[in-house]
């Protein structure tokens, strides 16, 4: 299993850098594979986005629609890419700790 | 890994053992083993391992063949260097066969005789697959794909009211509240389909052929039952499950009465529905199947849409997808329609049907297994990129555009990453 380490703690993630056990994830985990991916410092935006992902998927198992992140944050589209260069599911939903979406991302 | 079976050598076995299939025993004993194709593969190019020569991949497929279907490797298996299907093999092929090779098609363009590498390689994949050992985050999109009706279980709800969302930005965008996406209407002239990454992630694609279609005065519809135009089981190579996928979409056309088929900007959807489907239902379309690109294009060339270059004045580069280019033919397209919606395009070197894959080819995207491979053999791509000094990389396939997003990132290239649809929807005038 690979695993990644960030400010000597150490994850067990699966290939692409997602987390294999998405139950150890908390607030801590978030900002430590944010700054791995060049995000220094989460903002509230980016953890309205992070809240909104995480619920979904604790309610219904996946990811949400960029359509229910942009109604529940109030933000842009565009705002939402700038937020998390890598994407929403590659950049945001592996910051909230998902495993990786099925599909090309 | 799950340990092999009696009944999974038979499976897999009767791959290699279908008479119907002669190209396939042609091109396995056909290499003569001149090293041509070393330099024209990512993973040899990139790592220099010697593992990765394509034509290794097609002797591991071979030497199985030679062990269970000739008469020397039957009796003198180590004479000819035939090889028993056992755990060590599987390992081998899936190492190889799924982790190592982005079915781009560029060994075959390059094979002194002519052996069709890729296909050998499909078919060493298919053998995997009707053993079981689909790497499992490949199996789970394509699962994903036969459980729900499309590859990201995208629910109806969820995808009406996406669309409908891009309806009001295309409203906003065209500022006529008359712009529609239309849904489910049947008999229409075309039957649009999207990847479906685009309504779950990245929409703005689908707002933007929209405008083109509006443009053109288009009689389009998308279907809500069936408008995911992948098909993951080509990738995993299981033909039962390519099969059913690939009846859907043909199962849709006549229930639409739509007169063409429209496959969005997916380079493997391309191939698959276009070149591979009427294999997998046994079953020649009835009906028009083309690209969007060459439909963009025909829009030009008829003048039913008029870009406006000038509305791009930043340096554009094309990225050609593999199942586009070398799989599908469509190589003119892509740049005519270029040509006429940005000021200035430069090509990458090579390009066209000699491009280089972004890396994410052949699945790998889709697996997690071989992360790392695929960003080291992205290193070709960005090396063509950077040399042209585009701001803009356009590309027609979604797949090819998550490999970018990613490597723009990881390697600082920082450039912009379009579909085709959304250059044209740029360079049209309101």
């Amino acid at each position: 299993m690979p695993t990644i380490e960030i400010e000597e703690k150490v994850f067990e993630i699966d290939g692409n850098g997602f987390l294999t056990k998405p139950e150890i994830w908390d607030g801590e985990v978030a900002r430590l594979i944010a700054k791995y991916d060049g995000i220094n410092e989460l903002t509230d935006q980016h953890w309205a986005v992070i809240n909104i992902i995480r619920n979904n998927y604790e309610e219904k198992g996946m990811a949400p629609m960029i359509r229910q992140i942009c109604k529940g944050t109030g933000l842009k589209l565009r705002q939402i890419y700038e937020l998390f260069p890598l994407g929403p599911a590659r950049g945001a939903c592996r910051v909230a700790g998902l495993p990786k979406p099925d599909g090309c991302v | 890994m799950e340990k092999t079976d009696d009944i999974k050598i038979k499976r897999g076995l009767d791959v290699l053992n279908s008479h119907k299939d002669s190209k396939l025993i042609s091109h396995l004993n056909s290499c003569v083993h001149c090293g041509l194709c070393a330099k024209t593969c990512l993973y040899y190019l990139t790592t220099k391992d010697e593992r990765f020569i394509p034509a290794r991949k097609v002797e591991l497929v071979s030497s199985i063949y030679r062990r269970y279907f000739t008469f020397t490797g039957r009796t003198f298996p180590g004479l000819v260097k035939a090889r028993e299907l056992d755990d060590k093999t599987v390992e081998e092929m899936v190492d190889l066969l799924y982790g190592a090779c982005v079915m781009c098609g560029r060994c075959v363009q390059h094979c002194s005789i002519g052996v069709d590498i890729e296909y050998v390689v499909r078919k060493g994949r298919e053998m995997l697959a009707e053993m079981g050992y689909v790497p499992g985050s490949l199996q789970s999109t394509v699962k994903a794909a036969l459980e729900t009706g499309n590859n990201m279980g995208i629910s109806y709800e969820d995808f009406v009211d996406t669309v409908e969302w891009m309806e009001e930005e295309l409203q906003d965008e065209c500022n006529d509240t008359e712009a529609r996406i239309p849904l489910n209407e049947h008999g229409k002239n075309v039957l649009y389909t999207l990847n479906p990454r685009e309504p779950k992630f990245f929409p703005l694609s689908i707002s933007a052929m929209a405008k083109v279609f509006y443009a053109a005065k288009e009689s389009w519809t998308l279907s809500t039952n069936m408008y995911d135009v992948t098909n993951y089981a080509y990738f995993s190579s299981h033909p039962g499950e390519a099969k059913k996928i690939a009846q859907r979409m043909y199962d849709e056309m006549h229930k639409m009465k739509a007169k063409r088929l429209v496959l969005g900007e997916c380079g493997h959807g391309v191939r698959s529905n276009r070149w591979e489907a009427s294999n997998y239902i046994e079953k020649e379309f009835p009906f028009e199947a083309i690209t969007s690109v060459e439909l963009m294009a025909e829009y030009i060339r008829d003048g039913r849409i008029k870009p406006d270059k000038e509305r791009i004045k930043d340096t554009v580069t094309l990225h050609d997808p593999c199942n586009l280019t070398r799989g599908s033919g469509v190589i003119k397209e892509q740049r005519y329609i270029l040509k006429n919606c940005v000021n200035d395009l430069v090509e990458m070197t090579p390009h066209g049907t000699d491009n280089f894959c972004c890396g994410g080819g052949g699945g790998q995207l889709a697996m997690s297994e071989y992360n790392d491979r695929r960003l080291k053999i992205a290193e070709l791509k960005i090396g063509q990129i950077r040399k042209t000094g585009a701001v803009i990389v356009a590309t027609p396939c979604h797949n090819c555009i998550d490999q970018l997003i990613q490597i723009n990132v990881t390697y600082n290239l920082n450039v912009q990453i379009k579909t085709l649809a959304e250059i044209v929807a740029d360079s049209l005038p309101v």
